[in-house]
């Protein structure tokens, strides 16, 4: 009774209130300004992540975008036959053997005729690189007729020559330059003057593994290593993290033991990557007696640092696949696995595809784990298999970027930019799955 | 006339026998009475519900349901939401198995075969009692495929013209054939709204299940593919047993034969369907079907 006076002393007391559409008129304002603030701080957002990553690429491209180049040096050859193949015999190996680092020398010396003492010989000869003379043996190997013949070859410069005609090396008081004496600039300047000394494309660059000599070496070899470790890696990552993802999502019932699972899935995903180093150091290398530096150990353990990624994506695309399309099948007499083979996981595929990938893009561009199990190792060698030691492109970019000689700085960049175009290839296809396979339900 | 109805009195209920006009002033029913009234049994049933309860986890969601499908009947479901009548007719062919907590206790009988048997195989069970959902749900797959997949699955076909056939001869008694007979390697999800029902009775059919069950198959459809559907339920009595749910008191009054009435869990009343609706032997089922509530 009382709760019923209350109830109606309240209502008498209710002041009169203003037009609800003159409170809304005033608050207005308000909102919008509300609005516009978080639309500018949106904006600022996009533009500031932007800004950061034009900046990245272009860091990078302007300091790599030299290496396509490669400084040449024209010589006139003289393919002697008295050096290459006394007997005529034109045999392989006589030819392999012969001596080429001298007929360059001889090739070089006849540019510069005044050049005569010792020392300055040898200040010459290191205007070449020393892979001037395997060119030559290239050259003699592909075509013996070659020999005997007078040939203009352009053989690679050495890297502080190649740093020099890039314009990376000033030259000082003296006329010297970083790595050069004052008397090999002259040298490069009068083999400007006549046109013997160019830059032209770097084929090496993209064919050649790594070296010691900046000059010649090249991404070929870290790339295969990466493409073998990534193939280890999506055979193994793919099969047992999508079949895991549908066993966990369609199959396994809800109990303490998935949960379980899940939370240590999840754990898993945000291990730090060098912990999975160890773990293939340990129990790979150490334990089961794997190869070091092998593409099958890396790809393992970028298999492991994958798995928790791929799992999780596929158990979402899993997760949006409408359980109408279950019951449908399911009510008709579908079985468990057919409903789930034949209906969901093909639903859930571009989801499971595009996980794996990004998954994939990360693994190729990890490089802790790949240093604990030696794929860290100096390899000249484009690795043949998955158990030939090998390195991979985020290594080598480490390698690269550890080394001293200016030329393996813009290699560095230009191996950075090659890792980006791979990621970013990676990337579109997945986007580009994911827009194909799209269906609509 | 198919459906022979045995007059039963249920659960210690005492109706004394009598016609269905002098039942009503006779007995007065107590609204709190749960009990179910009406004739639960019939002469010759194809399925056979004995004390079932549903729970989901601790919660129950039908109370004690005993009740007959006969053979070659439409009965119809019908209640306020959330009364169970859908539970219940997921029950029928263990559908309710994919919900995650879900215990069935009681009995249901399909031919004297126990579904709910430990050793039943839910596969056979549910290509003889096939199902059509509340939402249309064909697969992301064409027309044909739509059809063919349980036939496929099944090995119901001999070769790819017998195939063909099954699936001609299901269009056309789902009354789709001609309108999707130039465009059947086009996707089932492109048609409309109630031809995509249309195919999902289809799809059903083609498997040839001897009773199906259909969850609200209308509520999404506009009522000119309503009555087509109406009209199809009606034909395909003549071969199949079909349990549906339904929110339309019309629509129960005009494709059933038989009507269950359902109410928080329990089922209230069952008879024939122009004595629930003309007659009703409760007063919650008079207070639903006089639209009091519901």
């Amino acid at each position: 009774m009382n709760s019923a006076t209350d109830g109606l002393g309240t209502k008498a007391k209710t002041p009169e209130r203003p037009r609800a559409i003159d409170t809304v008129r005033a608050g207005l304002a308000r909102r919008y300004a509300r609005e516009r603030r978080f639309r500018f701080f949106g904006w600022l957002a996009v533009v500031v992540s932007f800004v950061f990553v034009a900046a990245l690429f272009a860091s990078i491209i302007a300091s790599g975008h030299q290496a396509i180049w490669q400084t040449r040096i024209g010589l006139e050859v003289d393919f002697d036959p008295q050096v290459i193949d006394p007997e005529g015999k034109r045999d392989p190996a006589v030819l392999s053997a012969a001596d080429y680092g001298g007929l360059v020398k001889r090739a070089l010396a006849s540019v510069f005729p005044e050049v005569t003492a010792r020392a300055d010989k040898r200040a010459l000869s290191d205007l070449l690189s020393s892979g001037a003379a395997f060119e030559l043996r290239k050259k003699v190997l592909e075509d013996p007729g070659v020999v005997g013949t007078k040939q203009t070859l352009w053989v690679t410069a050495s890297d502080n020559v190649d740093m020099l005609m890039k314009g990376y090396a000033e030259r000082d008081a003296t006329g010297a330059a970083a790595g050069l004496q004052a008397k090999q600039v002259a040298w490069i300047d009068r083999l400007i003057q006549r046109g013997q000394i160019e830059k032209r494309f770097n084929s090496t660059f993209f064919t050649g593994g790594d070296s010691r000599e900046p000059e010649l070496s090249g991404i070929w070899g870290a790339t295969v290593g990466s493409f073998y470790t990534l193939l280890v890696t999506l055979f193994l990552s793919f099969p047992i993290g999508v079949s895991a993802a549908i066993y966990l999502e369609e199959f396994a019932r809800k109990s303490r033991w998935t949960d379980l699972i899940e939370v240590n899935i999840n754990n898993l995903a945000a291990v730090p990557s060098i912990v999975f180093g160890l773990l293939g150091l340990a129990v790979f290398i150490n334990f089961i007696g794997l190869p070091r530096s092998a593409p099958l150990v890396g790809g393992i353990v970028l298999a492991l640092m994958t798995l928790p990624v791929i799992i999780v994506a596929s158990r979402a695309a899993l997760k949006a696949v409408p359980p109408s399309i279950r019951d449908g099948a399911l009510g008709i007499g579908a079985s468990k696995v057919q409903t789930v083979f034949h209906h969901v996981v093909p639903l859930a595929m571009p989801g499971m595809l595009t996980g794996t990938i990004i998954g994939m893009a990360r693994a190729l561009g990890e490089t802790a784990p790949l240093l604990m199990i030696g794929m860290v190792a100096f390899i000249a060698d484009t690795p043949g298999g998955v158990m030939d030691p090998a390195t991979g492109l985020p290594v080598q970019i480490y390698l690269w970027a550890d080394s001293p000689e200016r030329a393996f700085m813009e290699r560095t960049s230009a191996a950075i930019m090659v890792l980006l175009v791979f990621m970013v290839l990676m990337n579109s296809v997945a986007i580009v799955l994911r827009k194909r396979f799209e269906r609509r339900w | 006339m198919e459906t022979v109805i045995e007059k039963q009195q249920v659960l210690q209920r005492s109706v004394p026998e009598t016609t269905i006009e002098s039942l009503k002033p006779k007995v007065a029913i107590d609204r709190e009475d749960r009990r179910t009234v009406g004739d639960l049994f019939v002469k010759n049933p194809r399925m056979t519900c004995r004390k079932v309860d549903v729970y989901y986890g601790d919660k129950q969601a039908i109370r004690d349901v005993s009740l007959d499908i006969g053979a070659n009947e439409v009965i119809a479901m019908i209640g306020p939401s959330g009364c169970g009548k859908s539970t219940f007719i997921r029950c029928l062919n263990r559908m309710n198995d994919t919900v995650e907590g879900c215990r069935v206790t009681g009995e249901i009988r399909l031919d004297e075969t126990d579904i709910y048997d430990k050793r039943m195989d839910v596969v056979p069970l549910r290509a003889q009692v096939g199902m059509v959902f509340q939402k249309p749900n064909p697969f992301p797959k064409s027309i044909f495929e739509n059809i063919a997949y349980g036939v496929r699955i099944h090995g119901l076909a001999n070769d790819k013209t017998d195939l063909e056939e099954i699936v001609q001869h299901s269009l056309e008694r789902a009354g789709l054939w001609t309108e999707v007979k130039d465009r059947l390697p086009q996707p089932g999800t492109g048609l409309s709204g109630g031809q995509q029902q249309r195919l999902c009775i289809a799809r059903t059919i083609a498997v040839n299940p001897e009773v199906i069950l259909m969850d609200e198959p209308c509520s999404a459809l506009d009522p000119i593919a309503t009555a087509k559907i109406e009209d199809l339920m009606d034909e395909l009595r003549q071969k199949f047993t079909i349990a549906i749910v339904t929110h339309s008191m019309q629509q129960a009054a005009r494709v059933s034969q038989r009507t269950a009435y359902f109410h928080l869990g329990d089922l209230i009343e069952v008879g024939e369907t122009d004595q629930v609706f003309t007659n009703p032997l409760h007063p919650l089922t008079e207070d639903y079907i006089t639209g009091r509530f519901g």
